[in-house]
């Protein structure tokens, strides 16, 4: 069953088209949503979430996402980059405001999250740190038990340090319930690499990849060879290929049949990073 | 969920609090200082309606809108909130200009026996309930403008459509006068004299029914 289903979602702004976008976000996965900075991760989200007029389907724990969103909103946990309640508010006083608008509100794992995050209950939030105010973010989120997480950007502008106890507790959050699923967009793909089930990749508007994490990262492989040995590697058989001065680096998607056909004994295993640089900046 | 989102105004209200408290002194004052007592209860009643629209200003700081539309609430209740603040917040200014004034003018009439400020509750009541109608034409122009603008540009656009109102009013009223209507002052005065108070109230429902309409209309679609 899918948690998400998203089919042929677009949305036309001046200078850029999110292009029929359509993914599923499974129940119980962590699904990824990657690409640069102004490939559509936000757009996308926004859509997802009806906060802007988009055009398609979204179909959000089995309910319409414009038909039934009152419903569906109260099963989600959001945290958005730059966006949230208040800034002239304490968490305290937070939490006696979302109390109104979840009856599943659970006062004491807030508490709890705060204290683990080592979070001043009576502070106002425009006085926290980045890294402070991510973490309350994602405390509220989780407070009244959601099936469903999606989050803009979590960790971005965060130290390693706050970036990995913050996927520690996605990790937890999934692990209590395992029909719970979040859909996480980030533009630091180190963080999906340890985190997501899936991938899905969008440049320019366009998903231009979805695939399970652990097929990118053991599958797909990056052949090092001269420019004689690449005129004999078939178009099939690699996905994108650069060039540089003194060497050919080739991307496929299969790295032992590769390596198999073309007798090479060496192939790098890829990061996301380096896949989403291939399809960005590499050639066909 | 209304309920949450008024939590959320007053608690970024609250910061006024200190504000408030010089403004209501100020006014105490200034009651006590001028004969024209009945001002009170207009002015703090002014200050509680205009200062419940910062709360715009709170949710624009915060870049709160987009995020207040991931919870459980609909754009209705968002735009519904906005106004039950508004009309709360007039209604209770008012309230408290009124009870203060009274309380201000007698304190005064029992200290200074030889100079008797004349309070009468009617002329209070009237010029209260007048207040009030002012601040819910502001409001009923204002809510809708800054949905459409924001609340920086909205308040410039709330005094154009304030401008653009009084010209069409003074524009209708030229061809009235043109087409050789009259009306029967004497008349007039006897209905306001009657039903004045009912009818500027009914009329402030009015407004804000059409005012909430409008608002609601410009903020379904809008996109955060």
């Amino acid at each position: 069953m899918n948690t998400i289903e998203i089919k042929n979602v677009s949305k036309k702004y001046d200078g850029f088209f999110l292009n029929n976008i359509s993914f599923d976000v499974p129940a119980g996965a962590i699904v990824g949503l990657i690409g640069e900075n102004g490939a559509g991760k936000t757009t996308t989200i926004k859509a997802i979430l009806n906060i802007i007029n988009s055009e398609g389907t979204v179909q959000i724990l089995g309910k319409d996402s414009k038909r039934d969103e009152k419903e569906i909103k109260k099963d989600l946990g959001v945290v958005l980059d730059d966006s949230f309640l208040s800034n002239y508010l304490t968490p305290k006083q937070i939490s006696s405001v979302m109390k109104d608008f979840y009856s599943t509100w659970d006062e004491n794992k807030y508490e709890e999250l705060l204290k683990q995050f080592g979070l001043p209950n009576g502070k106002l939030i425009k006085d926290f740190s980045s890294g402070m105010k991510m973490k309350l973010k994602i405390a509220v989120s989780i407070s009244h038990h959601p099936k469903l997480l999606i989050l803009d950007e979590p960790t971005s502008g965060l130290d390693p340090v706050v970036r990995n106890e913050i996927l520690d507790i996605f990790r937890m959050y999934i692990e209590e319930d395992e029909t719970r699923s979040i859909l996480l967009s980030s533009h630091i793909t180190t963080d999906l690499e340890h985190i997501s089930d899936y991938i899905v990749f969008i440049d320019k508007g366009k998903i231009v990849l979805k695939a399970p994490t652990g097929e990118l990262l053991e599958d797909y492989g990056i052949v090092k060879c001269t420019k004689e040995e690449f005129s004999k590697i078939k178009e099939e058989d690699y996905i994108r290929y650069r060039k540089s001065k003194y060497q050919y680096e080739v991307l496929t998607s299969d790295k032992d049949k590769i390596k198999k056909k073309y007798s090479i004994s060496s192939i790098d295993k890829p990061s996301i990073e380096d896949i989403m640089l291939f399809y960005i900046r590499g050639e066909r | 969920m209304i309920k949450g989102l008024l939590k959320k105004d007053l608690y970024n209200l609250a910061s006024y609090k200190t504000s408030l408290i010089i403004i209501v002194l100020f006014c105490g004052i200034a009651i006590i200082g001028t004969d024209a007592i009945y001002w009170g209860s207009v002015v703090i009643g002014i200050i509680g309606g205009m200062i419940s629209l910062s709360t715009f200003s709170y949710d624009e700081m915060s870049k709160s809108n987009r995020y207040i539309l991931t919870l459980p609430v609909t754009r209705k209740e968002i735009v519904l909130e906005k106004y039950i603040l508004a009309i709360g917040a007039t209604v209770l200014g008012s309230l408290f200009g009124f009870v203060l004034t009274l309380f201000i003018g007698n304190v005064m009439n029992y200290l200074r026996p030889d100079h008797i400020i004349d309070i009468s509750l009617e002329t209070l009541f009237n010029t209260t309930i007048g207040g009030m109608f002012g601040v819910s034409l502001i409001q009923a122009i204002q809510i809708p403008s800054i949905f459409k603008w924001g609340s920086e540009k909205g308040r410039i656009q709330m005094f154009i459509i304030i401008f653009l109102l009084v010209i069409i009013g003074a524009v209708l009223g030229f061809f009235i006068q043109q087409a050789g209507f009259s009306i029967n002052i004497e008349k007039l005065e006897t209905v306001l004299k009657n039903f004045g108070l009912v009818l500027l109230v009914l009329l402030s429902f009015v407004m804000y029914f059409i005012s909430y309409k409008i608002s609601y209309k410009i903020y379904k679609n809008k996109e955060e």
